[in-house]
């Protein structure tokens, strides 16, 4: 069993209080000739200074910046080392110092943690958080090998060369252990697609029924085509500002917690560890559980995520997840991935996972909806921007902006598409906190952030 | 005394080969081909590799006694991650259970294997690890034996030089 110092479970504390104040993003699409990179980082930047109702002009607020954090996936897709100094250039902030981050999918979650640091610190008090990926200049089946080679090269690419084979024997063994049926999966892809369909800058809308999710095609058993995100080319941004700034900047910002955690690239390294626990569980809880599952996390759940949630709830000081968050933005590039998280995060017990989906709660109208947005599955998966991407929908869901983001005709437009006349409002009502959750690898990165109203 | 080439007067020409367009339709899109090749070493674990094609399926040992963990590793690191000495080489059974698997349908560009085919991963005792290999005739179950298999002949000097068959 290994166990964890008292030092290495020191929860996170701000030396400032850190704030998110605006976002933006580009359409995401599969294909996207029309622009290269820097042109779409300077859709979404554009976007989120233009609006997002700041009190300064877009140019008051480029002058206000001090430091920017880039976030880009692999640069075997960009074909382009130093990608953050062609962006930083055309986003015209030289000589403002910027890093790029790299976690692979957990890139965006850390992207926005370097900022929050930035911030905190007292570094900046205006920081730029954008992230990109363009994944068309391969086909889809070099993509698929690319982004393999975020398995071990040595012992794990060469089994399988896509990344849903290194999922499937996840989803195969909670499928053993917890009694999940392909059906609980499928019903994540139909809601998840289904939120799609009222965003305008999704990729992959689409109204389906389990029975299609459940005859499309195989990608690696279990998991379906249907049950996999996609390669996109996109981009998204958002400001960080100390409290004074974030008061200057907008009458609506929002407080922001994040904190990340990690756990070995290769799943099957994953020696039985201790369940860290999060505030709403008591000691001892897990006993009859882990005599049951002795490997825990095994293959089916993320200690990653669950350090990562373990620091967050107690930085932000959330009590009981479920109760306190209005809503989620989970990274469900499969199916699996969003169901092992569940139990992560403390939506539900370890072992109970299941239940979110089946309770309703994951819905809109429930208890605490979970990618509204559409999600990694419905909507975009442009890897450097994702973990961004999620918490702008996060923030405008709190500002009670999300109409004006998915219904407004300019966006449908903007993506070349016609609003849907099924399109209805996913917006929560009055909501107050929200929780992000960036993943990388089988869990090998994973943030979870969270963003409370804060005026 | 000839001059040298930052002395002279030069004049270049074009030695490249052109693009060809891969789409014009909203922006050109030019195809640009990319063939590399690296050299990677297996460094210290250069043993595990090795023994696969002699046959042996070889983990590493954590045998420091002061170490928390003692842990054995396979795949194996030189290193041990619990108490930072370097730990010492052990063969183990080229046998386990079946801990997980999938069924590798749709691979990407590359792969080495006829698809379809059954990637699994295996519990071999005394390991503290899981291993992932994948199973060449048979249909997998969790809990299911298997014993391995080295390729001692033209080895590919690869993970795909051991696989696993079913052993009940």
């Amino acid at each position: 069993m290994i166990t964890f110092g008292k030092g290495n479970l020191r929860v996170p504390k701000w030396s400032k209080r850190v704030f998110m104040v605006a976002g933006g993003c580009t359409p995401f699409r599969k294909y996207f000739p029309e622009y290269k990179l820097e042109e779409l980082v300077m859709m979404a930047y554009k976007m989120m200074l233009e609006e997002n109702q700041l009190k300064l002009s877009p140019l008051e607020i480029k002058d206000s910046i001090q430091f920017a954090v880039y976030g880009e996936f692999a640069d075997h897709f960009q074909d382009q080392l130093l990608c953050e100094a062609k962006i930083h250039d055309y986003l015209g902030l030289d000589p403002l110092f910027n890093v790029g981050i790299k976690t692979g999918g957990a890139t965006g979650g850390s992207a926005v943690l370097m900022g929050a640091q930035a911030i905190a610190s007292g570094y900046a008090n205006c920081c730029l958080v954008a992230g990109w990926e363009r994944m068309d200049e391969v086909d889809t089946r070099t993509g698929n090998f690319y982004i393999s080679t975020a398995a071990c090269k040595d012992f794990e690419t060469r089994m399988g060369r896509i990344y849903s084979s290194y999922y499937a024997p996840m989803a195969n063994r909670f499928a053993q252990i917890y009694n999940l049926s392909d059906e609980v999966r499928a019903k994540i892809a139909v809601k998840n697609r289904h939120y799609a369909t009222m965003n305008p800058n999704a990729q992959q809308p689409g109204e389906h029924t389990i029975e299609e999710v459940l005859e499309s095609r195989m990608s690696a058993y279990p998991l379906r085509f249907l049950e996999c995100c996609a390669m996109t080319a996109g981009s998204a941004a958002v400001l960080l500002c100390d409290e004074e700034m974030a008061y200057k900047l907008s009458d609506h910002p929002v407080e922001l917690f994040i904190a990340g955690g990690s756990h070995t690239l290769r799943v099957a390294d994953r020696r039985p560890m201790d369940i860290p626990l999060l505030p709403n569980e008591k000691p001892g809880q897990y006993d009859a559980f882990l005599k049951e599952n002795p490997r825990w996390p095994g293959f089916e759940s993320f200690l990653a995520a669950r350090f990562a949630a373990y620091l967050a709830y107690r930085m932000a000081g959330v009590k009981d997840p479920l109760e306190e968050l209005d809503l989620v933005e989970l990274h469900d590039a499969f199916t699996i991935s969003d169901v092992q998280t569940y139990g992560d995060i403390g939506l539900r017990p370890y072992g109970q996972e299941i239940d979110y989906v089946e309770s309703g709660d994951c819905y809109h109208g429930g208890k605490c909806p979970a990618n509204l947005s559409g999600g990694l599955l419905g909507t975009m998966h442009a890897v450097g921007a994702t973990g961004i991407w999620q918490a702008v929908e996060c923030l405008w869901q709190l500002q009670s902006r999300y109409d004006y983001f998915h219904g407004d005709a300019k966006w449908w437009k903007r993506a070349g598409k016609k609003k849907p006349r099924s399109w209805k409002s996913l917006q929560v009502k009055d909501p107050r906190q929200a929780l992000w959750v960036s993943h990388a690898g089988v869990g090998s990165h994973v943030t979870v952030g969270i963003l409370r109203k804060a005026w | 005394m000839a001059k040298k080439a930052y002395e002279k007067a030069i004049k270049t020409r074009y030695t490249g080969k052109p693009l060809k367009l891969y789409d014009e339709k909203k922006a050109w899109v030019v195809r640009w081909p990319r063939a590399l090749e690296h050299h990677h070493t297996y460094g210290l674990l250069t043993p595990f590799f090795k023994g696969l094609t002699q046959g042996r399926l070889m983990a590493t040992r954590c045998v420091n006694p002061k170490c928390p963990q003692q842990s054995t590793w396979l795949p194996p690191r030189a290193d041990c991650p619990d108490c930072y000495e370097r730990m010492k080489w052990v063969r183990v059974p080229a046998k386990g259970k079946i801990y997980t698997y999938t069924l590798v349908d749709y691979a990407g560009v590359g792969i080495e294997m006829k698809t379809p085919y059954w990637q699994i991963d295996v519990e071999i005792k005394g390991v503290d690890t899981i291993f992932k290999g994948f199973l060449a005739e048979g249909k997998p179950y969790i809990g299911m034996p298997v014993k391995a298999v080295f390729r001692t002949k033209n080895p590919t000097h690869t993970i795909l030089d051991v696989w696993w068959t079913p052993d009940e």
